[in-house]
């Protein structure tokens, strides 16, 4: 395991120059890549290196870095490990390389990023509206989407539940236990 | 006959004697509650010694039961499935989110009442509720319907321009049929 993790940073890192690596326990590498470079090393990895299973497509939502990370997981049936690749687009203007042409799959779920955080990917096959039907709102999965002000604002609340609140503050009150500095900050 | 009015009571005690115990639930299911279903159906819980059975289609059903969460995209459907279904017809609230939103009182695309949007007939609290409350929840609608008291069908009839306020507040693009009753 840990000779073919090594062989494979190896490999990465001498045919792409702009390249970090991040080795992990288990059967997990990660590489942090500029977006420029992705379908290069996605079509490197999969022709050449043998992972042609793309696991997952994620987006993770750095709101105070204002940018959006783009995290491709593929997996290999002959090394066994599963490489994730990281990538960082602009928040403001988010638009991203689609890479259906290397996996079939990846359209689906570029079309969810798109709809769920707003990022362009260019040349999408059938952009239009995939899981959220009549969506007027900004995009939902983004942190600087207040959903609970937009469910209290669009639809009708029974009475009664007005003391609902975070089940943190219970846990606080029952345990005095202390929060964290970074949930301090999501309070409601 | 009919006219007269001791024979329409005793046609209105017939007609709910039957209707009580053939209780036909369209095969439908919304959010979570549906796996609760089948085991009110199967033999441990057996709701059909109650009458109460699936039905196929909304036209041949009785009753649509709402089990859990409603999304918009789905109250659309569920709408259209409603109004298609013939009289009489009744609707069970199934689960807490049907009632005040339950686990899901923040999310974005889910309501929170079901009785804006349709007429509830009866609800069944719980998350989830047990196949003991289903049936019970079954036998309350059965109560309702000998004493004539389910009409939540009449009740869309009659205040249908207040429902339709209601749900196309939520359903932004109404591609809807205009049923004329």
């Amino acid at each position: 395991m840990e000779e073919i993790k090594k062989a494979a940073i190896e490999k990465i890192t001498t045919h792409f120059r702009e390249v970090t690596a991040e080795q992990h326990n288990g059967n997990r590498v990660d590489f942090f890549i500029g977006k420029e470079e992705i379908p290069a090393i996605l079509f490197y990895l999969k022709d050449e290196m043998g992972y042609n299973h793309l696991s997952h497509i994620a987006c993770v939502d750095w709101l105070e870095e204002k940018e959006f990370e783009i995290v491709y997981i593929v997996w290999s049936y002959t090394d066994k490990i599963k490489i994730f690749v990281h990538t960082r687009v602009d928040r403001e203007n988010p638009v991203m390389d689609n890479v259906d042409m290397i996996w079939r799959q990846a359209n689906t779920y570029e079309r969810e990023m798109k709809e769920m955080y707003g990022i362009e990917f260019t040349g999408l096959e059938a952009p239009e509206e995939f899981l959220l039907e009549d969506w007027e709102g900004p995009p939902p999965m983004r942190r600087d989407f207040d959903t609970e002000a937009y469910a209290r604002e669009k639809y009708w609340e029974r009475p009664g539940r007005e003391d609902a609140r975070d089940v943190r503050e219970t846990i606080i009150e029952r345990t005095g236990e202390e929060l964290p500095d970074f949930a301090k900050k999501y309070k409601r | 006959m009919i006219n007269d009015k001791n024979s329409q009571k005793i046609v209105d005690i017939i007609q709910n004697f039957a209707r009580q115990h053939s209780i036909w639930v369209l095969a439908y299911g919304t959010g979570c509650g549906a796996i609760e279903i089948p085991p009110t159906m199967t033999s441990r819980y057996d709701a059909e010694r109650l009458g109460v059975r699936g039905a196929a289609t909304p036209r041949q059903a009785d009753v649509l039961l709402i089990t859990g969460y409603l999304t918009t995209k789905t109250l659309k459907r569920v709408i259209r499935v409603y109004e298609q279904m013939q009289d009489p017809k009744y609707v069970i609230g199934f689960g807490s989110c049907t009632i005040n939103g339950g686990m899901y009182w923040d999310s974005y695309n889910t309501i929170k009442a079901l009785d804006r949007y349709m007429p509830v007939d009866v609800y069944i609290n719980g998350c989830m509720p047990r196949p003991e409350s289903v049936l019970s929840g079954f036998a309350k609608l059965q109560e309702l319907i000998q004493a004539g008291k389910a009409d939540g069908a009449k009740k869309y009839k009659e205040n249908l321009e207040w429902y339709r306020t209601n749900q196309k507040k939520v359903i932004p693009n109404w591609h809807m049929p205009e049923y004329n009753w």
